[in-house]
């Protein structure tokens, strides 16, 4: 399948001289239709500059953005407005137009593209519906709440029928009942729609609750790119294992030897721990543990502490990895 | 009726008691002096703001991080010119103008002719209230715009300048009363109005009364001016929830 969405090789400094600051250094990456692509990353990692760079309202030092393999770096101002309708995008601070109502705003995309009035008003009036606000038309942003500001800027984001939507910290701002309901409209819509989306955000929970792939950032470059399951089991960058189990990231003992166990979900109701120290006579520690809810599936990591000799310790990653769905490694 | 007032005004101790009632109660005299203290102060601001309004919009669309950029050193020179002409005094400027005035309307004294240095002095501070104004809008907001495909024109027409009315109605109300201010002041190069009025006959003449009325009249017109500008400010903006 061809990518709708690729990225190559962006590369991002702000200022000049000293002060020089490198957001995005060589950052490469595809989303493919009908997929929700997260972006993931500690604040500073460059999530924001990137998805700016998508519809280049930031742009690119270096590199090509594809929209359908047709490289928008290179296009006229004229024809760059035309391709931006057709990626969408919502923000953090939803960014309504505060002198307009509702229903105005969501027009707005229409009236740009030239939509006679009494047929965009219809339109939003549809959309309103599909946000779940539909006796909101009349009111004005200053008497919504988070929640149903970002529902308006969704149904703005709609309007001008996008094929990709673009999501900046959409969630952030938003209490987590709020935040769960937003992200299921945005399911809603991917499936309804087939519109792809890429959320940026630094929520690990919003990746697990809606993305299929998602790509670690960290300081500007892309740290490793995957399936949600497999970067949640197997993190194998340090930023990955940062975000995926923080609690673990901290640095122990220094020299202490330590394995880490990945549970993809099939496993962790067994007692491996347990039946390790019974079944081979050694005593280990517990070093960290975090598990979490994915898809429905319980996925957990786990640190232990190794004994010193590493035939002893081949024997104990020998242990664990004979389990289904469990995988031991060094760290 | 004339008389009785005067006399009235004599027992107070009011110097030409009777002079200063006859000139304040011919219906000639104080009605005229409102007419021309509005009409060029008014004139000047619609001409003020068809100068200032453009060159406030490029300070901000025109700045190095503005939605587009100018050579910066148009933006130079356009922001010296600007502090420039600002912090001429308006008497000075006044003077300055009047070969400007000359040019124009073929003469530089009388109420028509102040309206040159009027539009002079206040393009320049209308293009500031307006950039203080523009400034106020979130930048997010122009991002969004952006990302919905507008071009620079449609964001300065329909995102920018509607988002900023009510800070735009009360910068003009501003202008409105500062001009008028200014107004007053050119009574003394031969314009007319209430100023000329209290600065010929009140300060000039002694004819403290006339002074009094004169500057009366003058702080009602301001009243006025500021209560419909902020009634008008607060209507139209809809960040305020009126219940």
């Amino acid at each position: 399948m061809e990518p709708i969405i690729e990225l190559k090789n962006l590369t991002k400094t702000f200022g000049a001289g000293g002060g020089q600051v490198s957001a995005l250094r060589d950052v490469s990456l595809a989303v493919y239709p009908g997929e929700i692509f997260g972006i993931i990353g500690l604040s500073g990692a460059g999530k924001s500059t990137l998805v700016r760079c998508v519809n280049l309202l930031e742009h690119p030092n270096q590199g090509a953005v594809l929209f359908h393999g047709r490289d928008l770096t290179g296009l006229k101002e004229k024809e760059l407005r035309m391709q931006r309708r057709k990626i969408s995008m919502i923000f953090q601070s939803f960014n309504l137009l505060e002198q307009r109502n509702c229903l105005d705003n969501i027009c707005f995309p229409m009236e740009l593209a030239g939509i006679p009035r009494k047929e965009a008003k219809q339109r939003a009036m549809e959309l309103l519906e599909t946000v779940g606000l539909p006796d909101k038309a009349a009111a004005y942003p200053v008497q919504l709440s988070g929640g149903q500001k970002q529902r308006v800027a969704i149904a703005r984001a709609l309007a001008s029928d996008p094929e990709v939507l673009l999501c900046d910290e959409a969630t952030s701002a938003l209490d987590p009942k709020t935040t769960d309901a937003i992200l299921k409209l945005l399911q809603t819509i991917n499936r309804e729609r087939g519109i792809t989306i890429i959320i940026i955000t630094h929520q690990m929970s919003v990746i697990e609750q809606i993305c299929n792939r998602v790509a670690i950032l960290d300081a500007g470059q892309v740290a490793e790119i995957g399936a949600v399951e497999e970067v949640f089991r197997n993190p194998k960058s340090p930023a990955g294992r940062r975000l995926v189990s923080p609690s673990m990231a901290l640095p122990l003992a220094e020299d202490m030897p330590l394995a880490r166990i990945a549970f993809n979900g099939n496993a962790s109701a067994d007692p491996i721990i347990a039946s390790l120290v019974m079944d081979l006579g050694m005593k280990v520690s517990i070093m960290g543990a975090d598990t979490r809810n994915v898809d429905g599936k319980a996925f957990g990591t786990m640190l232990i502490s190794l004994p010193e000799e590493a035939e002893k310790k081949k024997t104990i990653l020998d242990y664990l990895n004979a389990f289904a769905g469990v995988t031991a490694e060094e760290v | 009726m004339t008389e009785k007032i005067a006399a009235l005004l004599e027992s107070w101790g009011v110097n030409k008691a009777l002079e200063q009632v006859e000139f304040l109660l011919d219906p000639a005299n104080i009605p005229f002096a409102i007419w021309e203290t509005l009409y060029a102060p008014l004139l000047a601001a619609v001409f003020a703001y068809l100068i200032g309004l453009p060159l406030g919009i490029l300070l901000v669309t025109g700045e190095e991080n503005g939605i587009r950029p100018m050579p910066k050193n148009l933006m130079r020179v356009l922001n010296t010119l600007i502090n420039l002409l600002r912090s001429i005094p308006f008497l000075i400027l006044m003077v300055m103008v009047f070969p400007l005035s000359r040019l124009i309307l073929g003469t530089s004294i009388g109420t028509t002719a102040t309206i040159i240095p009027l539009t002079v002095a206040a393009a320049p501070y209308v293009a500031r209230l307006v950039e203080a104004s523009l400034r106020e809008i979130d930048r997010g907001v122009v991002e969004a715009a952006q990302s919905m495909g507008c071009s620079t024109w449609q964001i300065v027409t329909k995102v920018m300048l509607p988002e900023c009315k009510p800070s735009l109605i009360s910068g003009a109300t501003n202008a409105a009363i500062t001009i008028l201010g200014y107004g007053a002041m050119a009574g003394s190069i031969g314009g007319g109005g209430l100023g000329a009025i209290a600065l010929m006959r009140g300060h000039g003449r002694g004819q403290t009364v006339v002074l009094y009325v004169a500057v009366i009249l003058l702080v009602i017109l301001v009243q006025i001016i500021q209560t419909v500008g902020t009634r008008l400010c607060v209507k139209t903006d809809k960040r305020i929830t009126h219940k």
